[in-house]
């Protein structure tokens, strides 16, 4: 018993464990959050014992933000921080420290004095299959029905060598916090290379003028993804200064990314980096005027690749690469949410250039 | 045989450390359906993730396992190396320098490209 | 007798080993991004008695025999590559005459068992960390067993005892092949999916293989791989630096001593350098790191050769 007694007390102290769905003006807030020792920003809801809703979060993406919910581990809870609270969960105003919540919250669920929170979603597979097939598995003959729930990948062609093997195709977003936030890719992946991309809805406008402060968060992200976790928030912690892409080059982080990569307006991701890293000492931020779609970026990237070029992109000028979903791809997009027979891939797109 | 209880002893025993976890945090509440869900930023995957994976590298395992080979040999090569001096030298110095010759090969078909 | 203190020596380094890891892993942290070292000390504890009482989630359709088994697999790897090295003279778990072949068994399934972890969630992100593991983990496995045999080339033998044996009578390795030692770290880094080369479970991929993992099973996989930090040091140690060799202090405190200064410098270098998209990576280890570890093995053979 005296175990338990200190397992609970030592769960109460840990840092708190939370994950951010990002909203509209959230991005500036969880930045901030990032660098907090008090707080452990995890990569993957299962790792979390909070969600953190920040800034307003759209109508659309209401079942997305329920179904993450879903995938905390219990004991969990939610807090909303400014914008619109969307669950019964807490809410604080965004222009107060969630920080002393989050421990309560934290302190609470790990002591069991708080019941953790249950499912918003319905407890019903994705498509029923129990019972059904030959073996009660769901599936029919060799790749057909939906064995466990869900049908199994099919076979498409690669864009590259022509290898025909299965083809993986998913929605990704709007909370993965590797893309910037609200964004919603249709992803067909061939292994871990992107073959297709298609956007089911924008990232969330985040309303940042620029500056010194703007790009070093970008500067510190980028290092994130490129496995330098403690030296971005040594970055952040230093505060905007001269020289950064000095000691950018010295950590290897120009060098481990591919030349020519990302290139729009004759500027790869790596000249990004180091106009942001000049815009953090004082210099000019990245440009990026062309208007031609991030879609035609993507395909032909690795997945690591793909990310790194979408975080490389200044808020604005990724608005603008994303063209707007028309209405009625938002509905057939919501067709397919609940439709698991989706196998078509428009051969008009995607096939482009690849800009590896 | 000692030796084989030995080294056995000491898996089993190191497994045995960390087993007790993966039998916990079942009991302490069910596991739902939405729960189970893969992570994909939100959004519901529209099939399983297994899947005939186009494993990028393939054509470099092969290389690979031309230097797996050569391992074998040089395993016993090691044992010698001092008691044969120079002629085991220039036997493994023509047997590293040919497979070299593959790595360069490679390089040159794009092998360790991802695309 | 002997053998009894092997036992002890091998569970007692692997678990304080673990401990002391997770301890410099925070401090590392702390030290690299200007946070206050305090919390360093009583933060792992924490961390691992937050994730006891969270859930254990599973996904729709996993492989529910090896996913479990993924993390218990790679613990056991870690305490069977240490099983062959010598905390003392005579005291060792198993003086098998091939300990370097066994320990790159080990090593190719530690491979398999991170390939494993990632498969077997039946999830996207979880599978792509693990496929392009494999994919930079072959090569490096291959660079490492040359700089390992390099090692053991003055000793005339794959016994890791007379590996230790014949620097106790010559150099200690670490001043006859100093590159080799740089390189052999690449491999601790490789093996416990650290900084750039950590392909598994990058943040990219929202944690890659243990993206699905939560509670009590994420508490396991991090243990094992801390606790193969402690193996893969205790072995470069061994191999490169001597071992329990040294002046004053009792043998197994000088291995002590300098596993964890091992463990320091892989920590260390987790934290250094930026990690490459995987097939810029898989260019540089077979075109640059591996010619490098045959050419640390030309220069070793010619120096033996020289002065015998």
């Amino acid at each position: 018993m005296a175990v338990t007694a200190l397992v609970h007390r030592l769960a109460a102290s840990a840092p708190v464990p939370v994950f951010a769905a990002v909203g509209e003006d959230g991005l500036r807030a969880v930045d901030r959050l990032a660098v907090d020792p008090r707080v452990d920003l995890v990569a993957s809801p299962l790792h979390a014992a909070l969600l953190l809703v920040v800034g307003t979060i759209r109508d659309d993406d209401r079942p997305e933000l329920e179904r993450l919910h879903d995938q905390l581990p219990h004991p969990r809870a939610t807090v909303s921080w400014g914008g619109n609270a969307v669950f019964e969960g807490e809410a604080v105003d965004g222009t107060v420290d969630p920080l002393p919540l989050l421990s309560d919250m934290h302190r609470a669920l790990m002591t069991r004095a708080r019941p953790s929170e249950p499912d918003l979603l319905p407890n019903a597979p994705p498509n029923d299959w129990r019972g059904k097939g030959d073996f009660g598995q769901g599936g029919e003959g060799m790749m057909g029905g939906v064995p466990y729930g869900r049908p199994m990948p099919m076979t498409d062609d690669d864009m590259r060598d022509g290898l025909a093997l299965d083809a993986y195709s998913a929605p990704f977003g709007p909370f993965l916090p590797q893309f910037p936030a609200g964004l919603t890719l249709d992803l067909t992946l061939q292994g871990d290379v992107i073959q297709q991309a298609k956007v089911l809805r924008p990232p969330y406008p985040q309303h940042e003028s620029g500056g010194a402060a703007v790009a070093l968060r970008h500067v510190a992200r980028m290092l994130r993804l490129l496995g330098l976790p403690a030296r971005a928030e040594r970055v952040l912690h230093d505060g905007p200064r001269e020289r950064l892409a000095q000691t950018l080059s010295r950590w290897g982080a120009f060098a481990a990314i591919p030349p020519g990569l990302g290139m729009i307006d004759g500027t790869d991701v790596r000249g990004r980096l180091r106009a942001w890293c000049a815009e953090a000492g004082g210099g000019a931020g990245p440009v990026v005027e062309d208007d031609g779609p991030l879609t035609d970026l993507l395909p032909g990237l690795e997945w690591h690749e793909a990310v790194l070029v979408l975080n490389s992109l200044p808020d604005a000028a990724l608005r603008r690469l994303v063209p707007v979903p028309k209405p009625d791809d938002d509905q057939g997009e919501h067709k397919h949410e609940h439709h698991h027979d989706h196998h078509h891939h428009d051969h008009d797109h995607g096939h482009g250039e690849a800009h590896g | 045989m000692t030796d084989l209880l030995a080294i056995l002893i000491a898996a089993l025993g190191a497994g045995a450390l960390v087993a007790p976890l993966l039998l916990m945090g079942r009991s302490a509440s069910a596991l739902t359906e939405p729960q189970k869900t893969p992570f994909l930023g939100g959004s519901a995957p529209r099939t399983h993730a297994w899947q005939r994976y186009h494993a990028r590298y393939y054509s470099m395992t092969l290389l690979f396992i031309a230097f797996e080979m050569e391992m074998m040999f040089m395993y016993p090569w090691a044992v010698v190396f001092v008691e044969e001096g120079m002629k085991a030298m220039v036997e493994m110095g023509m047997f590293l320098a040919i497979l070299s010759i593959g790595i360069l090969y490679g390089w040159r078909e794009g092998i360790f490209k991802w695309q | 007798m002997m053998a009894v203190a092997a036992f002890v020596s091998l569970f007692a380094l692997l678990i304080l080993g673990t401990a002391l890891a997770a301890v410099m892993d925070r401090a590392a942290v702390a030290l690299a991004s200007g946070r206050p070292m305090g919390a360093a000390l009583k933060e792992p504890a924490r961390r691992a008695a937050a994730l006891l009482l969270r859930q254990k989630v599973e996904t729709e359709r996993p492989d529910s025999i090896t996913w479990p088994l993924a993390p218990v697999a790679y613990l056991m790897l870690a305490a069977v590559g240490l099983s062959v090295v010598p905390f003392a003279p005579g005291v060792v778990v198993t003086d098998i005459s091939t300990g370097i072949v066994l320990w790159g068994a080990c090593e190719a399934l530690t491979v398999i068992v991170v390939f494993l972890h990632g498969w077997s969630a039946n999830a996207p992100m979880a599978l792509i960390g693990g496929y392009r593991y494999v994919g930079i983990g072959l090569p490096v496995l291959l660079l490492s067993m040359f700089v390992l045999i390099a090692a053991a080339l003055p000793a005339e033998s794959l016994s890791v005892v007379e590996i230790v044996r014949a620097q106790e009578a010559g150099l200690w390795n670490v001043v006859r092949q100093p590159p080799g030692l740089a390189l052999f770290l690449i491999l601790g880094l490789m093996l416990t999916l650290r900084g750039p080369f950590d392909y598994a479970d990058a943040e990219d991929l929202a944690g890659g293989t243990k993206a699905e993992a939560s509670g009590p099973h994420r508490l396991a996989w991090r243990v094992a791989r801390l606790a193969m930090l402690v193996s893969f040091s205790a072995m470069a140690a061994t191999a490169f630096l001597g071992g329990y060799l040294g002046p004053v202090l009792p043998g197994p405190l000088w291995l002590v001593l300098k596993t964890v200064a091992v463990m320091a410098a892989v920590i260390a270098a987790g934290h250094m350098l930026a990690r490459l998209p995987p097939s810029r990576m898989l260019t540089t280890v077979w075109v640059v790191l591996l010619p490098l570890s045959f050419l640390v093995l030309v220069l070793v053979g010619v120096e033996l050769l020289l002065w015998p």
